[in-house]
C-alpha cells in the first residue's frame, strides 16, 4: 500500500505493507533517529511526534499514520545550529549513549509547546514512556526544565560545579547545602590535587552534538545495499538433544539465502566471554551444537531477503528433540544424579563436568579456623542473590559484509572489538588479518556486550551467502538468549573480638553460571576479591563452587561479581553490628581498610600477571569524607527521630535509613591494556585514535580531556575516533572499570610525547629553552609571555622545515588496581500492612580519585545507582518449571521509569591517586555495589526485619514481616 | 500478522467490516500492534469515525470510545480518581494513542482503569447494524462476545460521587499486584472493584473477600493477594465513606 505523510514539514508518499510499523517505515525512509528498543513499544526509543503528540512508533502501523504529520528529531536539527532543548541536554550531561535522546528531546518539545512552564512532575510524566538505563533520569528531567526556562527567558538552575567543604579535619562543620541545584555536580576538593585547565572541568561530551541531533551513529544505522536479515531459531527446551533437523522446507522458501545449524557449520570450541588471550576455560560452546542447554539456546540461523521471510523460514525448520531432564538451582546441579549438562567428549576445562562443577575456587590468607578460635563471637549467615538482566535499550546488533579486499567487516555493538576479532577468527577459519571489527556508538552495554554473542552468526551467514547480513535481537531474545548476572548462594562466616574487630572471615559460595562458563571463572573471582577486601581481617578464606545449570546464560554485567559480594557482605556486617549493639557505621569504621592497609586476598584472586612478592596496598581513600558527606546529605540523624520513623498521619508506614560501604577495583592489574595514538593536524587540532570503547559513559570525552590538558588545547580540538581494529591501537575494551585509568594513561603518555615534539619545535621558533615552555590555550608560551600557536607549529612541521608528522602512540598496563570507595545511603518507606517498599532517596558519596569530568562522573553514579536499585528492589528473571522465562518484556520485567524515581544525589570526593592519570581512579561500576544492601539495611531500620534475599518485592517483605 | 488495513469513513462501513471473520478493530492500535500474532488479520481502524470527545450533561459524562487515554488524563470533566487511573494505565507514549474503548475491548486483566470503570458503574454504547445497545462494563467483561459485530461508540460514567483507589506494587508506577477502587454515588451506594484477585478486574463486595481465590503469579501468591485485598478494601472504603469501613 501507499501512504502519504508529512514528515518534518515535507509531504512524502511511501510504500509499505499493512503490517509495517511506523518505526520500520520511518527508518526505511532514512530517519535513523527512530530507534529500536523493543517490539512492544515500551522503551520509547522509537517515539516520534504524530500531530504534535508523542507516540511510540513501534506499536503504530505506518498505515495508521497515513495522512498525518510526523515529526522526528531530524526536523529540529538544522545544520550548524542547535535547538534550545538539544542545547540543554548537552549542557546538563543528560546524554550518555544518546540512543533514546532524540525521543526524549521530542517529548520535551511536545511538552513545552503545550506548557511553557512545566513542573518537574509534568516533565517526569512526559518522559514516562522513554525507558533509560543510563542516566537515572535526573539529568534528562533537568535538561527539559532548563530548556523550558531558557525558552521562557528565565534563569535556569545552575549547572556549575558545587564545591562542598570537606568535613574531615574540619571539625565536622556543616558546609552550606541550601540552594544547591539538583544537577550541579558536587565535588569535595582534595587538598593535594594540582590545578588543571581541562581535567576536572564539566566539558560537554565530544559526541553530544551528533547524539542530540539523532545523526546516524549506531550499528543499525549502517545501510548496505542488499543486506539480508538474519533470524535465529532458539531452543524451546531447557535441555534436549537434537535428534534431527530438516531444513529442506525452509531452504525451499523463496527469498531464503542460507540456513545454518550444527549439520553444516564446523564444530569449533570456544568461550564467548570477551576476555584477554588465552580466554579463561572452559571452552564449552560451539556456534551450533547438536544439544541445547537452555530455553533460548541457538538451534539454527537463517538469512533471507526480508524479516518476514526469515521468520517464516524459522517456522519451517523441523527439529526433533529428545527432551532431557533439566536442573536450574546451583545447589541441586552439583549433587550426584543431577542431569549432566555437558556430556560431550570435546568440551574442555570444567573441573568435573559429570557433576556440573565448572570451577572450584579456593583462596586463603592463613588458617581461618585459628581466627574463629580466638573470636569473641562468630556469626554465620546465608543469603541468595538472583538473576537480572542488563537490558541496554539497544539490543545486540551486528552487520557483517565482505569488503572489496575480500576481508570480512563486522560492525557491531560490542564492548570488545579486539577480543571479538581474535576470538571469531578460528570459528570462521579466517586469519585475524582478514577480519575487521568496527564499533560505532553503542546504545548501552553494561557488560552484556563484553561477549562474542551475535558476531559469529552474521559472519557465518555472510560467508555462506556472500551478502551483507544483519542480526538485531528482539527484546524477548535479548532477555532469553544474551547474558545476565550470575545468581549465587553466599554464606559469610565472621569472627569478631570483644572490641568489635574482625578475627577471621570466610566466604563460601555456590554460583550459577547457567549452561556455559562464559565469565564464570572471573566473575566469581571478583566476588571473592570484593567480598574479602573491604575490611581488614587477619585471616580470610574463600571457597566457591561454580555450577552448570539450565538457566539462560549468566555473563558479564556491570559490577561483575561485586554487587553479589557486597550485598551479602554489607547485610552481614549490618547484622553483626546489630547483634553487637554497635552503631553500624562505627562497627564498619573499626574494620574498614584505609591507606596503607594490605589488599591481601587480591594476591590470590587476581587475574593478571602480578608480582607475588609485592603486597598490594590501599594507596588512596576518601571513605571517611564520603561517609560524613553522605550522612549529611541524607540527614542520617533522622534514624533517631521516632516521629519521622513512624509518621502519625500514616499509621501503616515505617521509615528507615540504611548504609552500605562499597569498595571496588580499578581495572585488572597486569592484564588490562589500552593504546592511544595522537597526531597533529594543520590547524593545530589533533586526532586521538583509541581502541577503548565508549559505551555512552563519556570515556571518549574523558580521554580527549586528558590529551587536551597535556597538549594545551580545548577538548573540541581533539577529534576522537574509536574503535576500529584496522585504524586504532589495541585496547582490551570497556570493562573492569578500566577505561579512564588504563586507556586514560595511554592517552596521557601519547600526549606527553606529542607535547615534547611540539615544544621542541616551539623552542626553535621562539628561540627559547625547551624546558621553560608551557602549552595552553592552543599556544606554546615562554615564561616572558611570548607565544607561537600550535597551528603555526603544525604548519611548520608539516610543510615548511624539518618536515615530520608530530604524533605518538603509547600504551599502558597497570601493576596496581587502586580501589575507589563509596558510602551508599538509602531512605525507604515500608507499608507494614502490605509489604510494599518505596525507596525515597539514594545518596552516594564516592571517592573516584580526581574525577576527570565531574558531569559524566555524576551521571555514572546516578545511572548506576538506579540499575542497582532495580537489582535490589524490583528486577528479576522468573521462570516456569520448564525453564522458560515468564517475563521477557519490560513491565513484567520491571525497570524504573522517570515518573517513579527516588531522589538521587551523587557526591564526588576527590583524592589524589598517584598511579592514575591526573589522580583518577574508577567510577563506572562502584555505583552498582551499595544500593541493594543499603535498601535492605534501611528496611531493617524501619521495621526491624532483616531479609536475606533480594529483591525486596512486596510479598517477600510482607512474609518477613509476618514472621517477625 | 496484519495483512489488510481498512479505515472506514462511516459507522455503517465499520460495522460491515467487523462482520469479516479475520477483522480486528484498532483504535490506538498499541495493543494489537504489540502482539499481532502470526495468523493473517484485517485491521479496521476507527480513527476516521469521529468518535472521540468528552462532554457532560451534569449528571453523567459521555466519553467517546476513541478518546485517547491522555485526553482522559487532561480532562477537567473527568473525576480525579479516573484521571489518575487513566494515567496509570500506560506511559504517555502509549496514552497518546491508546483509547478508552480499546482498554475495554482488550480486557487487560490488570487494568486499573477498567477496575475504575467498574466501580463507577460505567456503561458502554454499542452500535450494530440498525441498532444501538447499552451495557454495563461488567457485562462486557463477562461476555466479550457482546462486542462481536459491533462498534463501541461511547462510555458513560456518573459525574458525581466520591472515589478512592489504592494499590500495592513493586514500584510506584508498576502494574499493581492488587488494586482496589471504590466509588460512592450521591445516594450513598458504594461499589468497589479490584484487580489482581481474579482473571479480570472485578466488582468485589467487602464481605466476599474471604471467599476470593486469586490466581498466583511470581509477583504475588493467592494467599498474599487475598490479604492485600482486605487491607486495600478497608482503606478505600474508609476513604469514600469518610469513616468506618462499610
Amino acid at each position: 500500500m501507499t501512504i502519504t505523510l508529512t514528515i518534518n514539514g515535507t509531504r512524502r508518499s511511501l510504500t509499505c505493507e499493512p503490517f509495517d510499523s511506523l518505526r520500520t517505515v520511518l527508518r526505511r525512509a532514512g530517519l535513523h533517529s527512530v530507534r529500536f528498543g523493543s517490539e512492544t513499544g515500551e522503551t520509547g526509543a522509537a517515539a516520534v511526534l504524530l500531530d504534535g503528540r508523542l507516540i511510540s512508533a513501534d506499536v503504530m502501523l505506518a498505515a495508521q499514520a497515513d495522512g498525518h504529520d510526523v515529526e522526528t528529531i531530524e526536523g529540529l536539527s538544522v545544520p550548524g545550529r542547535l535547538h534550545p532543548i538539544q542545547q540543554a541536554f548537552i549542557e546538563t550531561g543528560a546524554i550518555q549513549s544518546g540512543y533514546s535522546t532524540p525521543a526524549m528531546i521530542l517529548s520535551a518539545k511536545a511538552l513545552i509547546d503545550r506548557n511553557p512552564n512545566p513542573s518537574e512532575d509534568d516533565v517526569r510524566d512526559a518522559l514516562s514512556g522513554i525507558l533509560d538505563r543510563e542516566t537515572g533520569y535526573l539529568r534528562p528531567v533537568h535538561a527539559v526544565l532548563r530548556a523550558a526556562a531558557v525558552m521562557r527567558g528565565d534563569e535556569p538552575d545552575s549547572i556549575d560545579i558545587a564545591y562542598l567543604d570537606p568535613l574531615v579535619d574540619n571539625g565536622g562543620a556543616p558546609s552550606d547545602r541550601d540552594g544547591l541545584s539538583e544537577i550541579a555536580p558536587r565535588v569535595v576538593p582534595g587538598s593535594d590535587v594540582p590545578e588543571t585547565r581541562i581535567v576536572g572541568k564539566p566539558v560537554a561530551k565530544v559526541d553530544a552534538i551528533k547524539l542530540a541531533k539523532g545523526n546516524p551513529a549506531f550499528t543499525d544505522d549502517v545501510d548496505l545495499t542488499g543486506t539480508l536479515i538474519a533470524k535465529v531459531l532458539y531452543s524451546p527446551h531447557a535441555h534436549a538433544r537434537i535428534v534431527s533437523i530438516d531444513d529442506s522446507k525452509a531452504r525451499a522458501l523463496p527469498g531464503v539465502r542460507a540456513v545454518l545449524h550444527h549439520g553444516n557449520v564446523p564444530r569449533v570450541r570456544y568461550a564467548s566471554g570477551g576476555q584477554s588471550y588465552p580466554n579463561p576455560l572452559p571452552y564449552d560452546q560451539v556456534s551450533f551444537d547438536d544439544k541445547v542447554r537452555f530455553v533460548g539456546d541457538r538451534v539454527a540461523a537463517v538469512a533471507a531477503d526480508t524479516e518476514e521471510i526469515a521468520l517464516a523460514a524459522i517456522d519451517l525448520i523441523d527439529v526433533t528433540y529428545e527432551v532431557l531432564p533439566a536442573v536450574f538451582d546451583e545447589n541441586e546441579a552439583i549433587l550426584d544424579g543431577a542431569p549432566v549438562i555437558h556430556d560431550e567428549p570435546d568440551m574442555e576445562g570444567a573441573v568435573d563436568a559429570s557433576h556440573n562443577l565448572v570451577h572450584h575456587l579456593k583462596a586463603d590468607t592463613g588458617n581461618v579456623e585459628d581466627g574463629f578460635a580466638v573470636a569473641d563471637r562468630v556469626f554465620e549467615q546465608t543469603l541468595r542473590v538472583h538473576q537480572v538482566h542488563a537490558t541496554p535499550i539497544e539490543t545486540h546488533v551486528a552487520i557483517s559484509a565482505w569488503d572489496s579486499d575480500e576481508r570480512l567487516v563486522i560492525t557491531s555493538s560490542t564492548q570488545v572489538p579486539f577480543h571479538v576479532r581474535r576470538m571469531i577468527a578460528p570459528l570462521l577459519d579466517l586469519p585475524v588479518k582478514r577480519i575487521r571489527i568496527i564499533k560505532p556508538r553503542i546504545g548501552g552495554g553494561f557488560g552484556v556486550k563484553q561477549e562474542m554473542l551475535v558476531e559469529d552468526i552474521v559472519a557465518h551467514l555472510t560467508i555462506a551467502t556472500g551478502r551483507p547480513v544483519r542480526l538485531e535481537l528482539t527484546r524477548e531474545e535479548e532477555f532469553m538468549s544474551s547474558r545476565t548476572r550470575h545468581p549465587q548462594t553466599v554464606t559469610f562466616k565472621t569472627g569478631v573480638d570483644a572490641d568489635g574487630k574482625l578475627t577471621a572471615q570466610e566466604m563460601r559460595i555456590v554460583a550459577n553460571t547457567g549452561p556455559y562458563g562464559t565469565h564464570g571463572l572471573t566473575v566469581q573471582m571478583v566476588t571473592g576479591l570484593r567480598g574479602l577486601s573491604s575490611y581488614n581481617c587477619p585471616v580470610k578464606k574463600f571457597d566457591c563452587k561454580v555450577a552448570y545449570t539450565n538457566i539462560p546464560v549468566p555473563g558479564a554485567y556491570r559490577g561483575y561479581g561485586a554487587p553479589q559480594a557486597l550485598y551479602a557482605l554489607e547485610a552481614h556486617m549490618e547484622d553483626i553490628a546489630f547483634a553487637l549493639d554497635m552503631d553500624p557505621i562505627e562497627f564498619r569504621r573499626l574494620n574498614w581498610t584505609d591507606v596503607g592497609d594490605p589488599l591481601d586476598i587480591a594476591q590470590q584472586l587476581g587475574e593478571g600477571d602480578q608480582d607475588a612478592s609485592v603486597m598490594p596496598l590501599v594507596t588512596s581513600s576518601g571513605l571517611e569524607e564520603a561517609v560524613l558527606q553522605g550522612q549529611r546529605a541524607v540527614d542520617w540523624d533522622r534514624r533517631d527521630d521516632p516521629a519521622w520513623k513512624q509518621p502519625a498521619d500514616r499509621p501503616s508506614i515505617r521509615r528507615g535509613l540504611g548504609f552500605a560501604m562499597a569498595m571496588h577495583g580499578t581495572a585488572i592489574p597486569g592484564l588490562d591494556m589500552g593504546g592511544a595514538s595522537l597526531k597533529i593536524n594543520d590547524d593545530g587540532s589533533f586526532n586521538l585514535l583509541v581502541g577503548a570503547t565508549d559505551l555512552g559513559t563519556g570515556s571518549d570525552t574523558v580521554l580527549a580531556q586528558i590529551a587536551a590538558e597535556v597538549v594545551g588545547v580545548a577538548t573540541d580540538d581533539i577529534i576522537v575516533y574509536a574503535s576500529d581494529t584496522d585504524m586504532t591501537p589495541f585496547d582490551t575494551g570497556a570493562y573492569a572499570s578500566s577505561t579512564t585509568y588504563i586507556s586514560g594513561m595511554a592517552a596521557k603518555r601519547a600526549a606527553e610525547q606529542v607535547r615534547e615534539q611540539i615544544i621542541e619545535r616551539a623552542a626553535e621558533m621562539l628561540e627559547a629553552d625547551a624546558a621553560s615552555i608551557d602549552l595552553y590555550e592552543g599556544q606554546a608560551w615562554t615564561p616572558d609571555g611570548r607565544s607561537v600557536s600550535l597551528e603555526t607549529i603544525a604548519l611548520s612541521t608539516l610543510h615548511q622545515a624539518g618536515q615530520h608528522q608530530i604524533m605518538a602512540t603509547a600504551s599502558y598496563v597497570s601493576p596496581e588496581s587502586p580501589p575507589p570507595y563509596a558510602a551508599q545511603f538509602a531512605e525507604v518507606e515500608v507499608d507494614v500492612e502490605t509489604g510494599q517498599v518505596t525507596v525515597n532517596q539514594l545518596v552516594m558519596a564516592v571517592d573516584c580519585g580526581v574525577p576527570i569530568n565531574p558531569v559524566t562522573a555524576s551521571g555514572q553514579v546516578e545511572g548506576g545507582m538506579v540499575q542497582a536499585l532495580g537489582y535490589g528492589h524490583c528486577e528479576e528473571m522468573v521462570y516456569d518449571e520448564d525453564g522458560r522465562m515468564l517475563n521477557p518484556q519490560f513491565g513484567p520485567y520491571k525497570i524504573y521509569r522517570a515518573d517513579e524515581m527516588p531522589r538521587l544525589e551523587a557526591i564526588l570526593v576527590q583524592t589524589m591517586e598517584a598511579s592514575g592519570p591526573f589522580g583518577a581512579k574508577a567510577i563506572a561500576e562502584i555505583p552498582k555495589d551499595g544500593v541493594a544492601p543499603a535498601i535492605r539495611n534501611a528496611i531493617a531500620d524501619a521495621t526491624g526485619v532483616r531479609i536475606a534475599n533480594i529483591p525486596f518485592t512486596p510479598e517477600r517483605v510482607w512474609n518477613a514481616l509476618q514472621q517477625a | 500478522m496484519i495483512t489488510q488495513y481498512h479505515r472506514p469513513l462511516t459507522l455503517d462501513e465499520a460495522i460491515a467490516l467487523t462482520a469479516r471473520p479475520d477483522a480486528v478493530i484498532i483504535a490506538g492500535g498499541t495493543s494489537v500492534n504489540a502482539d499481532p500474532g502470526r495468523t493473517p488479520i484485517t485491521a479496521v481502524d476507527l480513527q476516521a469515525l469521529d468518535l472521540a470527545g468528552i462532554d457532560t450533561d451534569g449528571e453523567s459524562i459521555r466519553i467517546g470510545a476513541t478518546t485517547r487515554l491522555q485526553d482522559l488524563v487532561d480532562s477537567t470533566l473527568v473525576p480525579a480518581t479516573l484521571r489518575d487511573l487513566a494515567r496509570r494505565e500506560a506511559p504517555n507514549t502509549i496514552r497518546n494513542a491508546a483509547t478508552i474503548g480499546g482498554a475495554i475491548g482488550i480486557v487487560d486483566p490488570e487494568s486499573e482503569l477498567l477496575a475504575g470503570l467498574l466501580a463507577f458503574e460505567a456503561t458502554v454504547t454499542l452500535a450494530r447494524a440498525g441498532s444501538t445497545t447499552e451495557h454495563a462494563v461488567d457485562e462486557i467483561l463477562d461476555d466479550p462476545a457482546l462486542l462481536n459485530g459491533a462498534i463501541m461508540t461511547s462510555v458513560s460514567i456518573p459525574s458525581n460521587g466520591v472515589a478512592a483507589a489504592d494499590r500495592t506494587g513493586r514500584t510506584p508506577m508498576d502494574r499493581p499486584i492488587v488494586m482496589a477502587v471504590a466509588h460512592r454515588d450521591h445516594d450513598g451506594t458504594v461499589r468497589m472493584a479490584m484487580t489482581g484477585v481474579s482473571t479480570r478486574p472485578v466488582i468485589v463486595e467487602r464481605d466476599q473477600i474471604a471467599t476470593l481465590d486469586p490466581p498466583s503469579d511470581f509477583r504475588g501468591s493467592s494467599g498474599y493477594r487475598k490479604s492485600l485485598a482486605l487491607v486495600l478494601a478497608n482503606r478505600v472504603l474508609a476513604t469514600v465513606t469518610g469513616g468506618e469501613p462499610t
